[in-house]
């Protein structure tokens, strides 16, 4: 029989412990973590993960904190009061990983040839009195929400390929862009198809052009994490991102690809979007919002890169940034760059 | 007897007077930016919490090489001028008549009342709707915000000044506009000038909500970059630009004090 003496007994706990840690990270530990979330379409990945139980069967107890714009959602995960959540690059959020404070960690929403994306939009008004192309729009008021938002550097990018010059208007709110835009005071602007159709059926403003024609591979939306979640949290970062992706693939699956019931996913969404309006109106936003989640949480670098150097280009951000300050591309594939 | 004599009593009065001590304030001021300054050196305040004061000071002197602080301060100090104006001599001159007249009193105080308490960022999106996204909204915004603590500043003013006087004035013979002129107004002075610094105060609050809609140019808008960009240093440049502004802005009324109230001393 085999002696075991104290010390021993000791080892041989720690050793199993550290075994079973590295075999399934966050596994039967049922770690409770906090999900950041807006109330849109393009967060789904996150939603249908919550409601199938895959980050769950993950060993991850989540619970969801909603924000209204996703720039304090950046400053949430900096302060530690919430671990995982889904945005687009802004200025802000680069500063953020410049101060040490965030990681981008995977991709999100991107554009897609073949699936409607991003439009660009000229308010009625301005239509009416002769502005109909993007071209049309030089020296005109460009709605944006803040400096540094995606919508300043959509609007950027687009001016820089037509060779004209955009007056940026900040309206904080993309409430306020919507009023500004129905009233005529601003000009030009780019939002999410399930925005821009409706609205422009109504006669509010007019679509004269694809966000993706003028931004190849656009990584829209990045999946983000603290710094110290990236760096020494590595199990539960890696169980997080497991479950994510079996929830975009689950929304590719019924929304985009068609082959599961589309139906019972616009059911499942509609418990998070949309929910002050009843099913039958919700659904048609729900569809038309539709857009490429990437699969895998994949990383689009070569996007990334260009977005940092627009950023940087413009001074909103630090000239010494690398992407390596903004991305740990440790944890999923990653595509140019 | 002579025991009492004998015993010294020491000089208990003075004290609870105080007296200016010009460099305290200073001293302080050097103190708090010194201990920010080493902790955020030596680490024990990292850089999400505050930036460091000689980046802010950098980032200051680099706004003013750049021309860009006036780009910034020239439409700011504009809106301001403008908007306190209209919102001042409004305000002072509704105070007044509510003042003077008993009727307008009845209908105007309740009125006052009902839109003191209200947001005027609440009403920016409105207001951009009524005087379009230009700078008509913003003065309208610094206007209004401006003219409902004006009003109770004067009309409380109005309200406290001597009636022996008046009663003094009448006994003279002199006529009602007399009695306005030479006592009322010169009495009100000094509670319009002391609400004056607050609604001012109120003016430079209102830039940064003003300039929330629609101006890329402005000591708000900057502010407001900095902020949704995270960029700390350009935050605290604009913050104290803002606090240098309320400082420059007490000056002038300790200054038209000292002029217009002479006759008091």
């Amino acid at each position: 029989m085999i002696k075991l003496s104290r010390r021993k007994a000791m080892a041989l706990m720690g050793g199993t412990v550290a075994a079973s840690g590295l075999a399934a990270p966050a596994l039967a530990m049922n770690k409770k973590i906090k999900v950041g979330a807006l109330r849109f379409t393009s967060h789904s990945g996150n939603f249908v993960a919550f409601e199938r139980g895959y980050f769950a069967e993950a060993g991850l107890d989540v619970e969801f904190e909603f924000f209204q714009a996703a720039q304090p959602m950046a400053v949430a995960i900096a302060s530690g009061d919430i671990d995982y959540a889904v945005t687009a690059i802004s200025g802000g959020l680069i500063s953020l990983a410049d101060k040490g404070a965030i990681k981008v960690i995977g991709g999100a929403l991107q554009e897609e040839a073949g699936i409607d994306g991003q439009k660009y939009l000229i308010s009625d008004a301005s239509y009416q009195a002769g502005i109909q192309s993007l071209k049309d729009l030089n020296g005109k008021k460009y709605a944006i929400t803040q400096a540094g938002s995606s919508f300043h550097y959509m609007g950027a990018k687009m001016a820089a390929a037509e060779g004209i010059e955009l007056s940026y208007t900040p309206l904080q709110k993309v409430g306020a862009i919507i009023g500004a835009m129905k009233s005529g005071q601003v000009d030009g602007w780019s939002i999410v198809p399930h925005i821009a159709k409706p609205l422009a059926k109504a006669g509010a403003w007019h679509i004269v052009g694809n966000v993706a024609d003028y931004i190849p591979d656009y990584q829209v939306t990045t999946v983000f994490t603290s710094a110290n979640n990236a760096a020494n949290e590595r199990g539960q970062t890696e169980s997080f991102l497991a479950g994510f992706s079996k929830g975009v693939d689950d929304y590719a699956a019924a929304m985009i690809d068609g082959t599961a019931d589309q139906d019972e996913m616009v059911d499942l969404i509609h418990k998070y979007v949309y929910t002050d309006r009843e099913r039958a109106k919700a659904a048609g936003s729900i569809i038309n919002g539709t857009m490429r989640i990437s699969s895998g949480a994949a990383l689009n670098l070569g996007s990334v890169q260009d977005q940092l150097s627009w950023f940087q280009s413009e001074g909103l951000v630090g000239k010494d940034i690398t992407l390596d300050t903004l991305v740990d591309s440790s944890y999923v594939k990653t595509i140019g760059g | 007897m002579s025991d009492t004599s004998k015993r010294t009593v020491a000089f208990r009065g003075g004290g609870f007077a105080p007296k200016p001590q010009a460099w305290i304030g200073v001293m302080v001021f050097v103190v708090l930016i010194l201990v920010a300054e080493w902790g955020t050196r030596a680490g024990w305040i990292s850089a999400l919490t505050l930036p460091k004061p000689s980046d802010v000071l950098e980032t200051f002197r680099q706004l003013y090489s750049s021309g860009l602080l006036f780009q910034h301060l020239g439409p700011s100090l504009a809106r301001l001028a403008v908007g306190a104006t209209l919102g001042v001599s409004i305000g002072i001159s509704v105070g007044v008549l509510i003042g003077l007249f008993s009727y307008i009193r009845s209908g105007l105080v309740p009125v006052i009342a009902a839109i003191f308490p209200i947001p005027k960022i609440a009403l920016l999106p409105l207001f951009v709707i009524w005087f379009g996204i230009g700078e008509g909204s913003k003065y309208a915004l610094i206007a209004f915000g401006t003219f409902t603590p004006t009003v109770v500043a004067t009309y409380g003013a109005v309200d406290n000044v001597d009636r022996t006087l008046i009663r003094m004035g009448q006994s003279f013979g002199l006529s009602w506009w007399s009695i306005v002129r030479k006592i009322i107004l010169p009495g009100a002075l000094p509670g319009i000038l002391s609400g004056l610094r607050i609604s001012l105060s109120i003016a430079i609050i209102l830039l940064v909500a003003a300039e929330m809609l629609g101006a890329q140019y402005g000591i708000g808008a900057y502010i407001l970059e900095a902020g949704s960009l995270y960029d700390l240093e350009r935050l605290f440049a604009g913050v104290v630009i803002l606090s240098l502004l309320g400082v420059v802005v007490s000056a002038v009324i300790s200054f038209i004090e000292r002029r217009m109230l002479g006759w008091r001393s």
